[in-house]
């Protein structure tokens, strides 16, 4: 380009942000992507503000929001699992997504696909990335303020196992869901509680049901006992809910082969499949792989650091109930930490076998680091990409298929695995518009805007007595949708196809498909083999290759931005 | 004190910088929190010694030195808005630091010449400004509608608008000649609103004439006219 191209080229990425053909890097990371569409026409975007176009019968048609929208997120660079990574403007009606694509006034514009009227709400999102709302099904809900830190790393929905502070690892108590219910409600967030699946009797997992949970957790701190996972799933086929499993750590009554041949054939998602959240040691690794078995991975092992392994010992007596002065407790505790089994949970995330990635918020996990750990991972093992002009534009060596299948852990693939995914789990219309924007800068690290059921529920606010909106100091906390009867309406309370559950100004949604979904349904994963764990726990195979990666000792999206 | 909710806020930011000196006097690289809260520091303590706006935008400028920051720190300190309390009120500064730091997180790349605004069949005409006061137009407007005091073939501009990248616009200083580009306006070509002139198809039987007969009668000037 001559330097007048290259003028006129940075002008136009700051006015427009990224068009088709663009290299943006995201964030800190080594992570580039390429723009594969732009919905719009060059010369005729529709932009906000004095002196532009977005004017009542210019760019804005004079009609009501039901023959237009409520809400339209402008010129945003979208990175979804299902959509890919293009540049359009998303339509959202009545708290969903109507329509995808080139936004306008078909009056005076070609093509357009999203109708904006002459009162609908424009969310400008030139130089912001949009992605779906992040799906955490591991959330420890031991303080209320868990919620607000998952809103405001950009996460929307949340499967929790209490409302502590005590560790429920599943609650039963049809009273107490009642109350559980009720207090989630005052967040713009969508939540799921499990029952806790304790039970060698259907008695409990029934309470539960009629307490309006969305599935189970079998937890070895209650009984993850053979028994127990048979009359789970057995009862989990029947009534269509998700089992979430955390298994034997002290292969007490059955070892990885027996759980393995108690489950069947039937459809599990196994928390921390890496092992040092909990499970058969040293090999519950090898669950991952598996047609039936929807595996997951907890924050604190991704992106895989030097420090990952000293930081855990202490973490699992702390979030066990375990006490550092008994020996045989510390023994336990450092029997279920491994370098070796961390190593090959990464590369395994990178490969496509394991599709999900969570927090275990206050659990052994942080609710406010799943984005930024799972890019931070992807991350790791991402090319270098050349962008000095010496490699030609189509040569270049990016990273989309990589980002996405990162994206996927975190929206569509949980929302599969959990039964969501008729409400949420991707930009697609029809979905509940529960969206991120982030700025290509923090991409991952910190969220612009959080958007909930189609309006601001959270993001960066500052000085509320200044003259903008935007006088330091800024922070990331409650927007107007996260207040008043707002915040219930914009949420769901995810249950199952029996519960009566009822909670003032909440929409009770059963959950969907929970006992077909398989790993060959995994979005942009679905990579099946036999995973093998050596007796030591030192060796990781895939398929008879040894998978491993290197430690990192600097993590992206991290240092930068958090003080 | 009986702190309002924005006075509280600047004892946020007051804590940050300090949390940032202390650990810029170790030697520390700054980060983006850390070096931000240091520049907006340094505006508010200007303003309290009594300096002007424009010198406490230098002190937000000169808070950090780009060697004090971490890598791909300095060009993400854009745009740092934060209100100081001077001698004649409470003042809006907003401070870009100047970085030469080549680390860009976020940077956008690009490798080829963007396809430019479409080369749609235009028309040039001559405008000319009749009032005693600056007139801008933007892109989007119907141009045969705009102000009645600029001079222009009407009939030329019907159904046309300028031919510039959106959001941009053209101003008509007072008593000057100006040429501009129209284009086609697209869609389905229906105007509803603007002026009023034409309130519907622009294509319709007899439209452009009705319109024509509207502005003459409204009093919008027009060189067309013979």
């Amino acid at each position: 380009m001559t330097p007048d191209e290259l003028r006129d080229a940075q002008q136009d990425i700051a006015v427009h942000g990224a068009r088709k053909g663009d290299f943006v890097r995201l964030g800190d990371t080594d992570l580039v992507i390429r723009v594969e569409g732009d919905d719009r026409e060059i010369g005729n975007e529709l932009q906000i503000g004095f002196g532009k176009n977005a004017r009542d019968g210019i760019g804005m048609r004079s009609v009501r929001s039901s023959e237009s929208c409520d809400v339209v997120i402008t010129n945003v660079l979208v990175i979804d699992a299902l959509l890919g990574i293009r540049v359009t403007s998303i339509g959202i009606r009545n708290g969903r997504i109507s329509a995808i694509g080139r936004a306008g006034n078909p009056d005076t514009m070609d093509n357009v696909d999203v109708i904006v009227g002459s009162g609908s709400v424009i969310i400008p999102g030139e130089g912001l990335i949009a992605t779906a709302g992040g799906i955490d099904t591991h959330v420890h809900a031991m303080t209320p303020r868990v919620c607000d830190s998952a809103l405001s790393s950009g996460v929307t929905t949340v499967i929790a196992q209490e409302f502590g502070s005590f560790w429920g690892v599943g609650i039963s108590s049809s009273w107490a869901l009642q109350q559980g219910h009720n207090m989630f409600a005052h967040w713009p967030l969508n939540v799921g509680i499990l029952g806790r699946a304790a039970g060698s009797t259907r008695d409990p997992l029934l309470e539960g049901l009629e307490g309006g949970v969305c599935g189970f957790k079998i937890h070895e701190d209650t009984g993850a006992h053979p028994r127990t996972i048979d009359t789970t799933l057995t009862f989990a086929d029947e009534y269509d809910v998700a089992i979430a499993l955390h298994t034997d750590g002290l292969n007490e009554m059955s070892s990885v082969a027996d759980t393995l041949n108690v489950i069947g054939d039937r459809a599990v998602h196994a928390f921390h499949v890496e092992g040092c959240g909990g499970g058969h040691a040293p090999d519950v690794l090898t669950m991952a792989g598996r047609n039936n078995i929807l595996a997951s991975s907890t924050n604190p092992t991704l992106a895989y650091g030097i420090n990952a392994a000293d930081e855990h010992v202490a973490m699992i007596i702390s979030a066990h109930g375990m006490n550092p002065e008994l020996p045989s407790d510390v023994e336990i505790a450092h029997r279920r930490v491994r370098q070796a089994t961390m190593a090959a949970e990464n590369r395994l995330h990178d490969m496509g076998v394991i599709p999900v990635t969570s927090s275990d918020a206050l659990g052994m996990g942080r609710a406010d680091d799943t984005w930024r750990k799972t890019f931070a991972m992807a991350s790791m093992f991402a090319d270098a990409s050349i962008l000095d002009g010496s490699v030609a534009p189509d040569d270049v060596v990016v990273s989309n298929e990589r980002v996405l299948r990162h994206v996927a852990k975190i929206t569509i693939n949980p929302a599969l695995v959990h039964g969501l995914s008729h409400e949420v789990g991707a930009i697609k219309v029809g979905l509940l518009a529960d969206i991120v924007l982030w700025p290509y800068a923090s991409f991952a690290s910190k969220p612009n805007m959080v958007i909930k059921g189609g309006l601001p529920a959270y993001g960066v606010v500052g000085d509320p007595g200044a003259t903008v909106s935007n006088a330091q100091p800024l922070v990331i906390g409650p927007q107007f949708g996260a207040y008043g009867a707002s915040a219930q309406e914009l949420g769901v309370h995810f249950s199952n196809g029996i519960s009566q559950v009822t909670v003032a100004g909440r929409r009770s949604v059963p959950v969907q498909n929970t006992r077909t979904v398989r790993g060959s349904d995994m979005v942009r994963h679905g990579i099946l083999g036999e995973v093998q764990v050596d007796p030591t726990g030192h060796t990781v195979t895939f398929n008879d290759q040894i998978v491993s990666s290197e430690a990192i000792t600097h993590s992206p999206l991290t240092r930068t931005f958090l003080i | 004190m009986e702190l309002t909710p924005s006075e509280q806020d600047r004892l946020l930011i007051f804590t940050a910088a300090q949390l940032a000196q202390s650990r810029r006097a170790r030697g520390v690289k700054l980060n983006v929190p850390e070096a931000t809260a240091l520049i907006a520091h340094a505006v508010i303590e200007a303003a309290r010694d009594g300096a002007s706006h424009a010198q406490a935008l230098i002190a937000g400028q000169n808070a950090v030195a780009e060697s004090e920051l971490l890598p791909g720190v300095g060009p993400l300190l854009s745009g740092i808005a934060v209100e100081g309390v001077f001698d004649d009120g409470r003042r809006l500064v907003v401070v870009d630091f100047s970085s030469t730091d080549a680390h860009v997180p976020g940077e956008v790349t690009r490798l080829e010449v963007a396809a430019q605004v479409s080369d749609a069949a235009t028309v040039d005409i001559v405008v000319r400004n009749e009032s005693t006061i600056g007139i801008s137009v933007t892109t989007h407007m119907h141009f045969f509608e705009v102000n009645p005091r600029l001079s222009f073939n009407r009939s030329a501009a019907f159904g046309m608008r300028l031919h510039i990248p959106a959001g941009e616009h053209v101003d008509f200083p007072p008593g000057t000649d100006v040429s501009v580009q129209l284009e086609p306006i697209g869609g389905n070509r229906v105007l509803i609103g603007f002026a009023g002139l034409v309130d519907g198809p622009l294509d319709a039987p007899g439209a452009k004439e009705q319109a024509l007969a509207k502005a003459r009668e409204w009093g919008y000037l027009d060189s067309g006219q013979s």
